[in-house]
This record gives C-alpha cells, sequence and structure tokens, in this order.
C-alpha cells in the first residue's frame, strides 16, 4: 500500500488534486477514506447524499437512515471538516428505485447497485465538486484507477479481490473517471479498518452493511409489491412443460434460486432456471441445467473505443463472481461472451462486467 | 473555510447573541443556578432575576408579565399554546391553519389530527396571507383552534393577524399566533392584539436559544404539555432556565432599537435583492404591495438546488440556508415555497434564504454576492454583469 502521510498531490497522475468531495455514507469504508485524504494533507469537504427514506424499523442502522447521517457528520467534525447532505431522493428513485421494481415484475434480476453508481453517485458528486470549486470525488469503493501512458484513467479492480466493488462502477466516461479517486483501492478491509482506528475514526468498527440500502430487511418481493408493482403470477414448470405449481408473481424468483419455489420436497432440489415473463412460467430444473457458456450483454459501455474483433478477457456475471476466462466478441451496441468453462446461472438484468487484466474494460446486461 | 470570518447571512435561523444579553447572562451567572420557586435567599435572588426578565420581555411585546409563560424556545412556546389549549382527552373537532406555517405550528397541529381533529389548512393565493374573509369562512361550528404565524419564517411575508384576531373573537375561537418572527421586525402588541395566545423565540432576536415564551389571555386555561411541578403558574412545569431568561429580557430590551433599524435593513435588503436579481435569482414569495419584513429575501436559481447553493456557498465563507434549519441536517424541499409557488416546483428545489440583521451591512452583502458569483461561475452560469 502507499504511503499514508506521503503528500501526493497527483493519483499515479492524472490531474492535480485540489479540494476533494468524500462521498460519505456514514459507513466505515467511506469515513476511512476522508481520514485516509484529511491525513495526506489535502482539503476534503464531506458529502452524504440522501437517497432514499428509511421507514419503520428499517429506521436503524441502514443506508440513508438518520443515523447514518449522524455518523458521517460526526466523522467530518472528528476531522474538522465541512459536511454537507444532498437530497437525491427524486433522481434515486427514477434512476434505481423504479428501474429495479419494473425489472422485477418483468422476471428479470435488476443490478441497482450498478444503476446507482451509474447514474446518480458518480455523476451527481462530479457535479457537486464542480459546484464545490472541488477537483475530485473520492469514495470509499474497493477500487482503484491508473493513468495509461496517453494520461488517460483506466478503471482496474481493488486491491483486495474479495472486496473489489469495480463491478459496480463500469461504465464511467473518462471525464468522471479521470475526477475520482479510490482511497481504499490498495487496502484490505482488514487494513481498512486498522487504518481507521490509527486515525482515530469514530466508526472504523461499524459492520458493513449487507442488504439492500432501501430493502434493507432482504423482502425484495414484499419491496416489489409494495411500490404497486403487479408482477405476472403464472405456473412453475419443469423443462418439458410439466406444470409443478403455481406461483404469485414473476418478481419472486431469479434465476438459481432454491428456496421458496414451493414445490414439494425430494431429490434432486430444483432451480430457477428461466423465467418467461410474458406467460409468468417460471422453468425449474436440477442444478446442472443452471450451467450455460455464452451470454450476451446490451447496453455496453467500453473504457475505449469497441474492440472491432473478439478478445480473449475475463468476465464477471455477479458481485463477488470469480471472473470467468472467455472470448469476448463484441457485437452492435453489446457483446457476446463464451466462456471455457459453463458459468452457473447467468441471470437477465445483471451486469456483465469484462477484464483484461485487473482493468475494467466493458460492462453491460446480461439479456 | 478560509481564515476570515464567515459572512453570516442566516439571521432568520438563529441571530448573533447581543452584547447587552451575553453581558447579564454572564452577570447574573452568580444566582441563576438556583431554584427560583425556593423560599431562601438563594431562590430569592434567582427569582428576582426570572421575574426582572419576564417584566423586559412582557414590555417588548406590549404585555402584562403575569400572562407571559417562560418555555425552552419557540417550538415549546407554541406546543404550549396549541396543544396546552386542550384538555388532557379534549379532542378539538375542527382546527385551522395555513400552508406556509413553521414546523412548530405544522406538526403541533398534526399531533391533534392525529387524535382525531380535522384541519382546514388556508392557501396562500397570489403569494398573499390569507384573506381574513376566507379565515372567517374556513371557521366551522366546531372549529375550536386558528394558529398561524405573524411573521413568515422563510419569506418574511407579514401575516395580518390583528384582522385575523378580530375574525376569530367575532367567532368565538382562540387565535394562537406565532410571533417568533415577528418581534423586532415588526411593532408587537399583544395586549391590544385581541389573540389567545401568542408565542415568542428569544434567539430570534439577540437572546440566546433555550429560551422562549408564550403569552397567554387572561380568559384563556392552559393545561401544561409536560408533567411536573407548578412552575409559571401551574402552566409550564421544570425549573425554568434562569440564566436563559436574563439573555432574553436584555436582548428584548434591545427590540425597539432593532425596530428602529428596520429602514436600514430595508435599504440593504433591496440592495442584496437586486444583486440577485440581476444575477439570475427570482424572489420567492413576493408579490407587489403584499408586506414583508426587511430582514429576509427567499430567492431561487431555475435549474440550480439550494442545498448546493447553501454548501458551496458555505465554503466560499457565506452562511446562508435553504429553508428552515433541521437538527438532522436533512435538507428537504420548503413546504411553504411549495405552497407559495405550486406551479413552480424548482422554486422549493432551488429556494435559498439570506437574512438579515443588525450587524449586517452593505460590505457583508457585497461579498455574498462575490461569493455567489464565484459559485455561478463554476457552475456555468456567469453573472449578468452586474453593475
Amino acid at each position: 500500500m502507499n504511503d499514508p502521510s506521503a503528500p501526493p498531490q497527483r493519483p499515479a497522475s492524472g490531474p492535480r488534486i485540489g479540494r476533494v468531495v468524500v462521498a460519505m455514507s456514514g459507513g466505515a469504508d467511506s469515513s476511512v477514506a476522508a481520514a485516509l485524504l484529511h491525513a495526506r494533507g489535502l482539503e476534503v469537504v464531506g458529502a452524504t447524499l440522501h437517497l432514499w427514506d428509511a421507514s419503520g424499523a428499517a429506521k436503524v442502522g441502514r443506508c440513508c437512515a438518520p443515523e447514518d447521517r449522524e455518523d458521517a457528520r460526526r466523522v467530518c467534525d472528528h476531522l474538522g471538516i465541512p459536511h454537507y447532505v444532498v437530497d437525491e431522493r427524486a433522481l434515486f428513485r427514477e434512476r434505481v428505485v423504479d428501474p429495479f421494481v419494473a425489472a422485477y415484475a418483468s422476471g428479470t434480476t435488476p443490478a441497482p447497485c450498478v444503476a446507482c453508481n451509474q447514474h446518480v453517485k458518480l455523476t451527481r458528486l462530479v457535479a457537486l465538486a464542480d459546484a464545490f470549486g472541488a477537483t475530485h470525488v473520492a469514495t470509499g469503493h474497493y477500487a482503484r484507477i491508473e493513468y495509461d501512458a496517453d494520461d488517460q484513467p483506466r478503471l482496474l479492480r481493488g486491491h483486495d479481490a474479495d472486496k473489489d466493488q469495480s463491478y459496480f462502477l463500469f461504465g464511467a466516461p473518462a471525464s468522471v473517471l479521470g475526477r475520482l479517486l479510490f482511497p481504499l483501492g490498495d487496502l484490505t478491509k482488514d487494513e481498512t479498518r486498522a487504518e481507521g482506528r490509527r486515525l482515530g475514526v469514530p466508526n472504523a468498527d461499524k459492520p458493513d452493511s449487507q442488504e439492500l440500502c432501501f430493502v434493507p430487511d432482504g423482502d425484495v418481493g414484499g419491496f416489489v409489491e409494495g411500490q404497486g408493482a403487479s408482477p405476472q403470477s403464472g405456473r412453475i414448470i419443469d423443462e418439458s412443460g410439466v406444470a409443478l405449481g403455481q406461483h404469485g408473481g414473476v418478481h419472486r424468483f431469479t434465476v438459481g434460486q432454491r428456496r421458496g419455489l414451493g414445490l414439494a420436497g425430494g431429490a434432486p432440489p430444483r432451480y430457477v432456471l428461466r423465467i418467461v415473463s410474458d406467460t409468468g412460467d417460471v422453468i425449474v430444473g436440477a442444478d446442472d441445467a443452471l450451467a450455460s457458456s455464452s451470454l450476451r450483454a446490451r447496453d455496453v459501455a467500453w473504457s475505449a473505443a469497441a474492440p472491432s474483433t473478439p478478445f480473449e478477457a475475463l468476465v464477471r456475471v455477479r458481485h463477488r463472481h470469480t471472473p470467468a476466462a472467455a472470448l469476448v466478441t463484441p457485437t452492435p451496441g453489446g457483446f457476446e461472451a463464451t466462456f471455457h468453462v459453463p458459468q452457473r446461472a447467468l441471470t437477465p438484468g445483471q451486469a456483465a462486467v469484462v477484464y483484461r487484466g485487473e482493468e475494467v474494460v466493458a460492462g453491460g446486461y446480461i439479456v | 473555510m478560509g481564515l476570515a470570518p464567515p459572512i453570516y447571512l442566516d439571521h432568520h435561523a438563529a441571530t448573533p447573541l447581543a452584547a447587552a444579553a451575553l453581558r447579564a447572562m454572564r452577570e447574573s451567572e452568580a444566582d441563576a443556578w438556583a431554584n427560583p420557586a425556593s423560599v431562601h435567599a438563594a431562590g430569592r435572588r434567582a427569582r428576582a432575576l426570572l421575574e426582572d426578565a419576564r417584566r423586559a420581555v412582557a414590555a417588548a411585546v406590549g404585555a402584562d408579565a403575569a400572562d407571559l409563560v417562560f418555555t425552552s424556545g419557540g417550538t415549546e412556546a407554541v406546543a404550549t399554546a396549541v396543544l396546552g389549549a386542550f384538555a388532557p382527552g379534549d379532542v378539538p373537532a375542527h382546527v385551522v391553519t395555513t400552508a406556509i406555517e413553521h414546523p412548530a405550528v405544522t406538526e403541533s397541529v398534526a399531533r391533534l389530527v392525529a387524535r382525531g381533529a380535522a384541519v382546514t389548512t388556508l392557501p396562500v393565493p397570489g403569494r398573499a396571507p390569507p384573506d381574513p374573509a376566507s379565515l372567517d369562512a374556513a371557521i366551522r361550528p366546531d372549529t375550536r383552534l386558528v394558529a398561524l404565524q405573524w411573521v413568515n419564517h422563510e419569506t418574511g411575508l407579514v401575516f395580518p393577524v390583528a384582522s385575523y384576531a378580530a375574525v376569530c373573537r367575532a367567532r368565538g375561537v382562540p387565535l394562537v399566533v406565532d410571533a417568533s418572527q415577528a418581534v423586532g421586525k415588526v411593532p408587537v402588541a399583544v395586549g391590544t392584539l385581541g389573540a389567545s395566545a401568542v408565542a415568542f423565540a428569544a434567539s430570534k432576536l439577540g437572546g440566546p436559544h433555550g429560551a422562549g415564551a408564550v403569552w397567554i389571555a387572561r380568559d384563556r386555561t392552559i393545561w401544561p404539555v409536560l408533567a411536573g411541578g407548578g412552575q409559571e403558574r401551574g402552566r409550564r412545569p421544570g425549573t425554568p432556565e434562569v440564566r436563559a431568561a436574563v439573555g432574553f429580557g436584555a436582548a428584548a430590551r434591545g427590540v425597539a432599537a432593532r425596530l428602529d433599524a428596520m429602514p436600514r435593513i430595508a435599504t440593504l435588503r433591496a440592495r442584496l435583492e437586486a444583486g440577485l436579481l440581476v444575477r439570475g435569482a427570482v424572489v420567492n414569495g413576493f408579490a407587489p404591495g403584499v408586506e414583508r419584513v426587511a430582514t429576509v429575501t427567499n430567492v431561487a436559481f431555475e435549474g440550480l438546488r439550494g442545498d448546493v447553493l447553501v454548501a458551496a456557498l458555505d465554503l466560499e465563507g457565506v452562511c446562508v440556508s435553504s429553508g428552515a434549519a433541521c437538527a438532522s441536517g436533512l435538507p428537504a424541499p420548503s413546504p411553504g415555497v411549495r405552497a407559495l409557488h405550486p406551479d413552480a416546483p424548482w422554486r422549493a428545489e432551488g429556494a435559498l434564504r439570506l437574512s438579515l440583521g443588525p450587524e449586517s451591512c452593505d460590505a457583508d452583502v457585497d461579498a455574498a454576492l462575490s461569493a455567489l458569483d464565484r459559485v455561478l461561475a463554476r457552475l456555468g452560469r456567469g453573472a449578468i454583469s452586474a453593475s
């Protein structure tokens, strides 16, 4: 890792660092990120995007809960830096929550954290940096930015393979990437907490949040219904079309799911293989039927000009999936990936992110 | 964040402690600790301070001191007047308020609604206060209370409370007036106003936080909101904060001087507003011929968010606000500005409140406008060349 006490006024390269806006959720990672930059002698401004009103029991200890804003403010007070809360609830609903509900209602499995970073967090933070006269935006993501020979920013995996969050960050244009700093990119989670304790960060040992910030109880089905969606109900059938049961809505299923099918027990266990949103059919089958050797991705963003020829790369198909070797073939508006070894539960709606070595070169959504 | 002291243009949120208030509070420290309800010498000294403060506040608002109840601030004063108007278990059938009240009023009324009361919320048509005739029309046979403000905290709109009081007296309905932003900005004489209760806050007129008062008409009964001892003639339990009351009293003695400064502040506000307008702002809650207090302007720049501007200006060393300051640090579009401009939601999202106090001067206004120029330039909104 870098010596945090060193005063680098540039990242590895790229524009000189002036004032930095740090996105602060109130969690340990973003708090330590702010403290690390502050310890380097940079002028740091904390900003919390208020994205969602937690309600009921969910109010305690979850993202965007009043307690989290207080934690972020407490850390900034500790550092002696300003802290601002900016209301982005309308944008978050439009770009994250509504598409999330629509995706589940149509039988796909959305990637809300990707949408949030792409369409809400990074864009709004860069706009805030402009308003605040800041050169850079820092976040607590475990990812890295490096500059290539042409001084163009490249998004790389975080050093800690277990915490790497580059999957959520694909699609940021160079104009945004060049403004980003990831102070935790070279650290492991344990090192982050140790740095936090060293720097006296008040919430360095706060547990990570595990669930979606806007569905803190994990009941996605209930959330989608509560948002007024009326997803298609239908049959649960096997691969040969034999009806095994009925279900109340396609939003309660995701590819690879085993629990909650409401089928009589018995071996071998059955998994969701496919969801046909038109008919509401949920097709189930054995575990080995989940494996597929290829995927198509839509709405793809390339980090540079899209290559014209197929290339070998690693493709990650969900957060925490170990990127798998594949031949990636660019297509108009997307790509196809053919895996060397078939991958389990390729899920429509999830992001497929393409790595060359450590670098994120493309990302899109599984069709 | 520079070393220079910030330019402070947020006097409607809090205004600096008046020098006389600070001095009086310091001088009171040797005696103010005692319990003013105690019969002994120490208690007597604290009680003397408390009652002297009460007389000073009473004099500033044209009241009889015996009718003033000290509270912990404006919010508690309003709560005492609104919630305390009803005996425990007495659920009013109907109450009336307006669409641009401070949360102290809105949320106290909401408590009554939660208990089963119906509420009529008077709109502000044409960015003018509700017409007294519309108040008259809103009052029903079962209306038990009208609660509204004297001066709007966000835009400075002045409500014709004397006319409202006349309506309410004629209809036999108690009127609660939140005068938190009125004292020192418009002449206040509650003894002749005709309201049933009037709420005050020390921190809006040069006194400390932690002090407020509610004036209660002789013919009204107040049921204490808190349960406890019989302090404040049984209307507000708990030992009063004598030191804060002393500061309140000393600040109240400066109310006449604050009123005298209003013409100068009106000139300053005109300079500020002209500068904002030339930079592309619109003034929220303004209608020709409608009275506003001189201390505040509420503006919006189309396409720019108020919470972002407040933060950006803070980083330039200028303290302003986007609405009522909220303890959670959570900004949200102002419901009051939204009610004033229902057809232009961007005005509430962009609301920027700049408010002036007795110490404000031309240099403050000019510095704030320069800071705004720097922020607007960064946002690609170069100033229309200001004179």
